[in-house]
């Protein structure tokens, strides 16, 4: 009989992307996209493509939890199932919006060391503002770019209604799916 | 055992700990498997014997991380150092739930997986997929789409995906767990026909009666983490400890005897055939979509004060979306449900829930609270009532099911069986009349689910409880009515002796009847009802 | 809640098309489209979309809901923006030009003034081409997309097997969590919970989705990890991948690719190099208001 230690002590990396993190991603994009389809009744129409969605706190909490490409992986595949579901076609630049508002905060990941602790909290939080202002950033500057709209035009009618509610998700849901996520992590010793 | 070839697998004095724990999780494991066999692995939750197949297959050490002792051989060879896509084509494993284990979106791609991963040219792939789907004879599913199989189903497309990959050994983890009888029954001759075409099985299991029907070649008990016993059917009957696993009725009617035994007695009211039902089915049809099929055809049904119902039937037939109409989750598409008198479609499903609480299968789905003290306060807060009364319902509900350690525990971070707790104590807050519970057993093991429905059925304040289940030997000695339910239409309903009455029936119905059943049935004439086998051994002279 | 894709084999002649040489397609009608404000080069996009989407064989029923989509996205866009305020046009369309009514007009016994020039109006018009030309390569992808190919589609157009992979296994999953997330809403509403019924503020709204999303987040987490052993346990990851589903070009696809790719040239070409990338307006449109 002999013992013998079988740990390969995986380091957290950023930019890994095991099985594991395959299942992450994929789980997070239709999971993303069944709450999308799932709250489309609650569709502000006028407000150009912007939804009240309450989905978009995924792509940023599996950042968090998961890291960056999971969260980019969540937000950008997420949008373009929830568009295939609700049968809207492909808006190849809002699903790369999406998808920065969960790659974002995936980089701050390393930076998350306790789910439930004040400080993470509010890393998670700053970078939930950062991630929807670049993703919906980005997706209004490129509106611009495709239908000839004008700064003012894109910032009030496409950036802001984007970039308020999205914020506003995030920053109500992401604290409470952090705190429920702290709970599994503790219970599986994961 | 010849000493010419060398078998398909060997565990010599296996250990193993994980790396957050303490304590090891298994200890000197020591067994083989033959071609051809198959070993029934038994044991509680908690046993160690996830832990072991875990070893077996790889993920162990290449997932989770410990001190492992001892050896483990295939074919003569230790898996130290083989890769996980090595050991997949000797080792084959079926994982407890198939909704996890299914990859592919139709039949023929989740068979095709693992070849897939292998790099298979897709020729080849697709003559194996086939072969795998023949083996099982489902090549008629070949086509369809996964989620929308049945669960019996669903076990042998997960089947065929680990086949399509020719192992030689198979590792089966509690493969019954969601299968109603007929389904169970079907999935273990399956087992069996492919033992005896030269592979061997490791069958992991609690429901060990059933399992005995196959004749496994050698059965094992496992408990804390330790072989208890290992041999031949006849000597695990005489050793394994009949609480904690499920064994033949007469065996445990024979070793309960003289020993002490305290009957679940009913907490509801006594029943009166004169009183105004509580709820009330007529004529309820439903589909759930206009142009779809019917699902529910014309349900009459009268629940009253004092019942304590069994809803019987196998997987599809209705059973759940009968109890969802009394809800008002569904509204039934012709006749209607009457509650207390006011009919569902007048009312809203939070009205219901003060008269009706509904337990759902898996507490996972609905615990979101960040203690279990603000989990218990969700249902009567939404209720209206007052905070003094939400308080003394929480401080009620979770002494009923003893957690009140657990408070402010999040509900998340509790085990399993703590977390079903938490979740019917959660419907217990807002003190509805009558209880429902849907499977109320899943998940659990033998042990846990006995002292389960033992509490429940004790716990005083409804005026009816209701359960859905496919097990038989639950219906028969839990409830005083039982309904049975095939085709989205109600088949018979009385009381467990006059619904029982008739094997052949039991049989069309995809019931199959158990060996309790039959005991009870020949002990009738001195009990007047039907009973547990330790509560049987206490009569039989 | 039952998920029902899009999706159906129609036998038309986009059905035929490899969905490489039809994603390759619509890429370069989204860029050729949007590197122009030329009417004539975008009248020219706009027919080639419309024949495209016609090979299709769509019918207005399936369509319906996307195209009631970007209607809503095109009244904001055009008539809101770019007719009635001006902003929708301001990026390409300079201040000034000529009024449609220069002098006002009467409406309900008023006299009103309305800054929309003739200009802006062709802008409108334009535009429209330009959305729609999008509109209808893009909307069609998943009614005439099987879900099993998205991932070898992705994989054969050069993503990394893993990154194609969690594509189709998303796949997979949408309807177990779209009946999970049914299970938790009949669960929670057993409970009392309604979703419609909040009192105070707007936090209290928002806080109100947590009973609903926080049981089928967590849940879909913790069955990843026996989603992941069972991918493992067959090998996943470990080598090159092979797909079951087939694609294979044929003459045709290359036919397709190369008349996308003639088509993106050749409107680069005039844009940049013969100078019809900008915005203008033909004479014949200020004589319609004079």
């Amino acid at each position: 009989m002999y013992s013998n230690e079988v740990s390969k002590q995986e380091k957290k990396s950023l930019w890994r992307f095991g099985t594991k993190e395959v299942v992450y991603a994929a789980i997070g994009a239709a999971l993303y996209a069944v709450v999308t389809w799932a709250f489309n009744v609650w569709q502000i129409p006028g407000a150009g493509n912007v939804g009240v969605r309450p989905a978009v706190v995924l792509p940023m909490f599996f950042g968090i939890a998961f890291g960056p490409i999971v969260g980019f992986i969540t937000g950008f595949v997420g949008n373009i199932l929830a568009d295939l579901l609700s049968g809207y076609g492909f808006w190849v630049w809002w699903d790369l919006g999406n998808g920065i508002m969960g790659l974002i905060p995936g980089l701050f990941s390393v930076l998350i060391t306790n789910y439930k602790s004040g400080g993470s909290i509010l890393r998670a939080e700053i970078s939930v503002v950062l991630g929807v202002l670049f993703g919906m950033g980005l997706a209004a500057v490129s509106e611009m770019w495709v239908s000839g709209a004008d700064m003012n035009t894109v910032i009030f009618g496409n950036f802001l209604p984007a970039f308020l509610t999205n914020v506003l998700w995030g920053l109500v849901l992401l604290p409470l799916l952090m705190v429920a996520y702290s709970a599994i992590v503790s219970q599986s010793g994961r | 055992m010849t000493d010419s070839l060398p078998l398909p697998l060997v565990i010599r004095d296996l250990g193993f700990r994980y790396n957050s724990r303490t304590t090891p999780a298994i200890e000197d494991i020591n067994l083989h498997l033959e071609p051809g066999q198959i070993v029934l692995l038994a044991g509680s939750s908690g046993c160690g014997k996830t832990t072991l197949m875990c070893c077996v297959n790889g993920l162990i050490p290449h997932t989770y991380q410990g001190y492992m002792q001892g050896e483990i051989e295939l074919y003569g060879k230790s898996i130290k150092g083989m890769g996980l896509a090595e050991i997949s084509k000797h080792v084959g494993t079926l994982l407890q739930d198939p909704e996890r284990q299914i990859l592919g979106t139709y039949v023929i791609n989740e068979v095709c997986f693992g070849l897939e991963s292998q790099g298979m040219p897709r020729e080849e792939m697709i003559q194996k997929a086939e072969k795998a789907l023949e083996r099982l004879h489902i090549t008629h599913l070949k086509d369809k789409e996964t989620h929308y199989t049945s669960g019996g189903e669903k076990q042998k497309v997960a089947l065929a995906g680990v086949l399509a990959m020719e192992p030689n050994i198979l590792l089966l983890d509690e493969p019954l767990a969601s299968l109603d009888p007929a389904s169970a029954r079907e999935a273990l001759l399956a087992f069996r026909e492919l033992a005896d075409e030269g592979l061997s099985i490791l069958l992991v299991e609690h429901r060990v009666e059933d399992v005995l029907e196959i004749n496994p070649e050698k059965v094992i008990y496992m408990d804390n983490g330790r072989v208890v016993y290992q041999g031949d059917v006849k000597g695990l009957l005489e050793t394994a400890d009949y609480t904690r696993i499920k064994l033949p009725a007469q065996t445990v009617m024979r070793r309960a005897k003289g020993k002490p035994f305290e009957e679940c007695c009913f907490a509801v009211p006594a029943f009166d055939p004169q009183s105004e039902p509580l709820v009330s089915f007529q004529d309820v049809c439903f589909r759930y979509k206009e142009d779809g099929p019917e699902v529910l055809h014309g349900i009459n049904l009268d629940i009253r004060a004092g019942e304590v119902i069994a809803i019987l039937g196998h997987n599809g037939s209705g059973k759940t979306t009968t109890v969802k109409q009394a809800l008002g989750l569904l509204k039934p598409t012709s006749g209607q449900v009457l509650l207390e008198g006011v009919e569902t479609r007048k009312t809203t499903v939070a009205n219901v829930a003060k008269t009706i609480g509904y337990v759902f299968q898996s507490p996972s789905q609905m615990l979101f609270a960040p203690t279990v003290r603000e989990e218990l306060a969700f249902g009567p807060e939404n209720l209206g009532m007052d905070k003094e009364t939400v308080s003394q319902n929480v401080d009620w509900a979770i002494e009923t099911v003893h957690l009140e350690h657990e408070l402010p525990m999040p509900p998340l971070a509790l085990s399993f069986g703590q977390q079903k707790r938490v979740s019917i104590a959660s419907v217990l807050s807002m003190k509805s009349r009558i209880l429902m519970m849907d499977e109320p057993t899943s998940g659990q093991d033998y042990w846990n689910y006995q002292s389960f429905m033992n509490t429940i059925l004790q716990t005083p304040g409804f005026d009816a409880i209701l359960f859905i289940t496919h097990d038989l030997d639950l219906a028969l000695t839990y409830a005083n009515r039982v309904v049975v339910l095939y085709g989205g239409q109600v088949m018979a309903d009385g009381s467990p002796y006059e619904v029982f009455a008739d094997d052949e029936q039991l049989r069309q119905w995809r019931l199959l009847p158990t060996s309790l059943l039959k005991l009870n049935r020949e002990m009738y004439a001195q009990t007047g009802q039907f009973l547990r086998a330790e509560a049987l051994s206490q009569l039989a002279g | 809640m039952l998920v029902a894709w899009n999706y159906r084999y129609r036998n038309s002649l986009i059905d035929r098309i490899d969905p490489r040489a039809r994603l390759i397609f619509s890429f370069a009608v989204l860029i050729a489209a949007t590197s122009t404000w030329n009417s004539l080069l975008l009248a020219i996009i706009f027919m080639i979309s419309i024949l495209w989407y016609a090979a299709a064989k769509l019918s207005w029923k399936d369509t319906k809901r996307g195209w009631m989509m970007i209607s809503i996205l095109l009244f904001t866009m055009i008539v809101v923006n770019t007719i009635i305020t001006g902003g929708g046009a301001g990026g390409v369309v300079p201040e000034g030009g000529q009024l449609v009514w220069p002098d006002g007009f009467n409406l309900f016994g008023r006299h009103l003034t309305f800054g929309l020039t003739v200009e802006r109006l062709w802008f409108a018009v334009a535009q429209l081409m330009r959305i729609l030309s999008i509109s209808l390569v893009f909307i069609m992808i998943p009614y005439t997309m099987d879900s099993r190919a998205y991932g070898v589609t992705f994989r054969k157009l050069g993503l990394p097997d893993r990154l194609a992979y969690t594509m189709e296994l998303s796949f997979r999953f949408i309807p177990t969590l779209a009946r999970n997330f049914q299970v938790t809403l009949d669960a929670q509403r057993a409970r009392g919970f309604e979703l419609d019924s909040v009192k105070g503020g707007i936090f209290n709204k928002i806080k109100r989705i947590a009973p609903l999303i926080i049981p089928v987040t967590m849940n879909a987490i913790v069955s990843s990890e026996d989603i992941a052993n069972a991918m493992d346990l067959r090998g996943f990851g470990q080598q090159k991948r092979t797909w079951l589903y087939e694609l294979k070009y044929h003459w045709w696809d290359y036919a397709v690719i190369a008349f996308a790719v003639i088509m993106l040239g050749g409107v680069l070409f005039l844009a940049f190099g013969r100078g019809m990338r900008l915005f203008h307006v033909p004479q014949w449109w200020y004589g319609l208001f004079n």
